[in-house]
């Protein structure tokens, strides 16, 4: 190893938490990357902690201060400050790699003794090779060094069956993170996905976005309720492809009320919100002489839950309206949730802009196409042609509105818990994106075996996510309160060791792989 | 003032005669009633013809028909169909434009920009602008949408039509509408009118910024379904419109074709023999006189194969008792010992390969070559050969045995084996 190279040298400690004293003049830092070469294979081992040394007791340096400070003497120093001060860096190994076929695997052994140390390369990344349908989601950093020929692909459909998690707090680069992956996902038709996107930013509508990937005409479909762009669809749902059952597990209904609506649909399976709707409580829960079939008090709740939730109104001919135009009860929108399936089900990434709907609302547009979709691929399970579909996710914000420990205990479970627990079974995934990852319960934590770490400064949070991770991040919990903007962990079971990136900066990804306007000519006929 | 809407007529489509005769009566009575009720001008977005050259028994009365439509002083304005188009202007299209009769409204210029900008026509009598895309098979017009210059087809003034032959998805009204659609978002904005073609069933909405987007439907037949969908009660005709500086009314005018009788039978988790006899008892009951007769076998057989169900006796006895046609639909129908399974590929070649492959497993026979891998293999070979076309001036009698040899041959076997 070239003596220039060297920041520092192993000098006590144990397995997982390895002293190495840094070399002057190098500025080593937390979440550093460095190799220690071995006999055919090295080490690359992660600064976590940061501490002084010296060679000089404490009470003396006190002391040395003390004349410094309180008796003027400002030229008083250490004789060979280097030598006798230094900084002493807590390191760990993270993975093992044999240089004869780049193979790599997790360390169970010391560096040697004494051994010198370097800041690791992209020579020594080579093992991150793009394999098949892969997704970036950024590029290998080392402390705050970001190593930009080190880039990280994660195995698509493996990543996106087994569930992702992205924890995050606000302002850490979140939605480009997500934008990230999806642009990713639109080159191949192997993940569809199904994103609720809750503030219209994945699309581009006004910058970039993912419109503009190349592949977007055949791989993106975008709905949203009102003035699509050229090429968008309106986000349309005929109120005749909702059920009772999707409310279930996203709004409270008691007995009474859930059984008013399941009577409802019985009588009426197409025009039963309508009829619930333009029923007169009061008629209904006093007719003379026969025993009414809900009480009028229930049937107002119902009523006014529906039309709360689904923003529906009653107009002077009796048609029921949606004031965000999402819901239709007469002719339109029969096919979105089946269109919308289909091309899930063809590996595209099918947005749909949510801003206009209330909370509740979205999860139930979410609930109709996820339930249907989820439903398809047990069906093809059962037939045996599961293995012929691209795998898909649920890209979700927010996601303890329905995978949180109280939503789950104090309601049934929705099509998210479900997909949570079972979904990988049949290829159906989710993609949770959380700021608060302590409230889902450590049964579907556990379960989502690829965790995409963005900063985060609570506690308790990073705790949640260090004791679900797949790699042993015990000691990274300052490593990840410190991240930057855009900063990330990848723990998964689909890479040797938890990751430290950078994701890249959307708008760049736009501008270097974006559409390129074709000035050419066109035949018309 | 008003205008008549009508499209995918399909004129050629039908190939027996008493259909024929219908798909006929029908234009002629709708262009008919389009100079009886004295319209302003007529519309007809795609797929006049079945396809750009038809026979020419259908384009003589087509002539004599829009001849008179002509003299009465009435403008056709008209787009290709996904179906009479010809990149070269070489459809019966062209050649009743290039008479006078019809009146092609794309008036497309490609710009150097890769955009395409489109022109108006302006109909004289009423001061209509008008103006169009033509339909391509398979959506592939979806790009000149993509590439429409659309600032100055919205800014323009006045009544406004915009023609156009595509499904639209936000106007599909059934899951089982599979095909090409693209979103009307699509479409320039701001239009009084949108005269669609392509969706063969009747269908009038609103929609923001897109004020009537409005599909005639075909006024008798352009597919196979169209004919059960018409036995089951499926309104059939053109569309009216009323209109001055706005459409003041949309309405639908029925036209009679022929009269039809159905029948279906569900054959789910039933043997072939169950769904004969029911088919035979069914056939009692109607009066096939003078009418379609449609039969449709749909669902899953629990045993035997698809071809144990035998309507040929039934076609026989409803043909001898004066129907018109009797059309059978067995395509929905499987069964659970032998059904094909679907297969994806990425082009045609791999699609057939992987749905031979899948299905072949099913198959029993002591050959090997009729199994396995050399099963797939031959199977692809005998669908090529099969698939071959009459050549030009080749006659009949020369192009049915020289499939059949070839076919043999790829068999391995002699013509005599069978005897």
């Amino acid at each position: 190893m070239d003596e220039l190279q060297v920041v520092g040298q192993v000098v006590g400690g144990n397995f997982g938490d390895i002293v190495i004293r840094q070399k002057a003049g190098t500025n080593l830092e937390i979440g550093d990357l460095m190799v220690s070469e071995e006999n055919g294979s090295f080490l690359i081992l992660q600064v976590f902690a940061l501490e002084y040394g010296s060679q000089i007791q404490d009470r003396m340096q006190q002391m040395m201060s003390g004349v410094n400070l309180e008796q003027g003497v400002v030229d008083a120093h250490f004789y060979e400050p280097e030598f006798v001060n230094y900084v002493l860096a807590r390191i760990k190994p993270l993975a093992r790699v044999f240089k004869e076929n780049n193979d790599v695997k997790i360390p169970k052994s010391l560096p040697s003794f004494f051994n010198k140390l370097r800041l690791i390369t992209n020579e020594d990344l080579k093992f991150l090779q793009k394999e098949g349908d892969q997704i970036m989601v950024g590029h290998i950093r080392s402390g705050s060094k970001v190593i930009k020929e080190a880039e990280v692909w994660l195995p698509a459909q493996d990543v996106f069956s087994h569930h992702v998690l992205i924890p995050a707090t606000t302002g850490r680069g979140k939605s480009n993170l997500v934008k990230t992956i999806l642009w990713y996902l639109l080159d191949a038709n192997k993940v569809g996905a199904l994103v609720l996107d809750a503030h219209d930013e994945y699309y581009g509508r006004t910058g970039p976005g993912l419109k503009d990937h190349p592949k977007s005409k055949d791989n993106l479909v975008y709905y949203t309720p009102s003035n699509p762009p050229v090429g968008a669809n309106r986000l349309t749902i005929n109120l005749e492809t909702i059920r009772p059952d999707h409310f279930e597990g996203i709004i409270e209904l008691s007995d009474p009320q859930l059984a008013a609506m399941r009577m409802a649909f019985r009588k009426n399976p197409k025009g039963w919100i309508s009829d619930l709707m333009k029923t007169s409580a009061i008629d209904s829960g006093m007719e003379p002489g026969a025993r009414a079939e809900f009480a009028a008090g229930t049937l107002m709740v119902v009523q006014r839950k529906l039309r709360l939730i689904l923003s529906l109104e009653v107009d002077e001919e009796q048609v029921i309206v949606s004031r965000h135009e999402v819901f239709d009860s007469t002719t339109k929108g029969i096919t979105t949730v089946d269109d919308i399936v289909k091309d899930i089900e063809q590996g595209r990434v099918v947005v749909l802009d949510t801003s206009r709907l209330g909370d509740e609302a979205e999860l139930i547009v979410g609930n109709i196409i996820a339930s249907k979709l989820l439903q398809k691929y047990k069906d093809a399970k059962a037939t045996g042609e599961l293995d012929r579909k691209p795998v898909a996710t649920i890209v979700i914000e927010e996601a303890p509105r329905v995978i949180g420990e109280d939503v789950l205990k104090s309601r049934n479970d929705n099509i998210y818990a479900t997909i949570a627990k079972e979904g990988r079974k049949f290829k159906v995934g989710l993609t949770a994106i959380t700021q608060l990852s302590s409230v889902i319960p450590k049964t579907i934590l556990a379960n989502m075996n690829t965790k995409i770490i963005l900063g985060n400064e609570m506690k308790q949070e990073r705790e949640a996510i260090i004791a679900s991770a797949s790699q042993d991040l015990s000691e990274d919990d300052k490593n990840i309160a410190s991240l930057d903007k855009g900063e990330a962990i990848v723990t998964s079971i689909f890479v040797p060791f938890a990751m430290p990136i950078k994701v890249p900066l959307f708008e760049d990804i736009v501008k270097q792989k974006g559409i390129v306007q074709n000035t050419g000519k066109t035949k018309v006929f | 003032m008003k205008f008549a809407h009508l499209s995918d007529i399909h004129l050629g489509f039908q190939k027996h005669e008493a259909l024929q005769k219908v798909e006929q009566q029908v234009f002629e009575k709708a262009l008919d009633e389009c100079i009886s009720r004295k319209v302003d001008f007529i519309l007809i977005p795609g797929d006049m013809f079945h396809v750009n050259i038809p026979e020419m028994r259908v384009q003589k009365y087509a002539f004599a028909k829009f001849r008179e439509v002509y003299d009465a002083g009435i403008p056709v304005y008209v787009v290709y169909g996904s179906h009479d188009f010809s990149p070269v202007s070489n459809s019966v299209i062209d050649l009743l434009a290039e008479v006078g009769y019809i009146i092609k409204v794309t008036k497309a210029t490609s710009n150097e920009d890769g955009t395409i900008s489109l022109g108006f026509l302006v109909d004289e009598g009423t001061g209509a602008k008008i103006a169009g895309l033509s339909g391509l098979k398979v959506g592939k017009d979806r790009e000149w949408y993509e590439k429409l210059d659309r600032n100055g087809l919205e800014a323009e003034s006045g009544f406004k039509i915009f023609l156009f032959h595509g499904g639209i998805s936000d106007m599909k009204t059934d899951s089982g509408m599979d095909g090409d659609h693209m979103p009307l978002s699509l479409l320039p904005k701001g239009f009084s009118y949108y005269a669609g073609g392509h969706m063969h069933k009747w269908n009038h909405q609103e929609f923001s910024d897109y004020a009537h987007v409005v599909y005639p439907g075909t006024p008798f037949a352009g597919y196979h379904a169209d004919l059960e969908e018409n036995a089951k009660g499926q309104k059939r005709g053109f569309v009216l419109v009323d209109f001055d500086e706005k459409v003041n009314s949309v309405d639908f005018i029925e036209l009679e074709n022929t009269q039809y009788e159905i029948i279906e039978v569900d054959a789910n988790n039933r043997k072939a023999d169950s769904v004969n006899s029911e088919l035979v008892e069914k056939t009692k009951g109607i009066d096939p006189n003078e009418k379609v007769v449609i039969i449709k076998v749909a669902g899953e057989l629990t045993s035997g194969k698809t071809a144990d169900v035998d309507v040929s006796g039934i076609r026989d006895s409803l043909n001898e008792s004066g129907s018109l046609v009797v059309n059978i639909s067995k395509n929905q129908l499987k069964s659970k010992e032998y059904s094909i399974t679907e297969a994806k590929g990425a082009n045609k070649e791999e699609v057939e390969t992987n749905v031979f492959a899948e299905n072949i497993g099913q198959l029993r026979f002591e050959k090997p070559d009729l199994v396995g891998e050399q099963g797939v293999k031959l199977a692809k070979k005998l669908l090529r050969e099969l698939g071959q076309g009459q050549l030009v001036n080749e006659k009949k009698n020369e192009y049915i045995p020289r499939v059949r040899d070839n076919v043999l041959a790829i068999l391995g076997v002699d013509k005599d084996d069978s005897q």
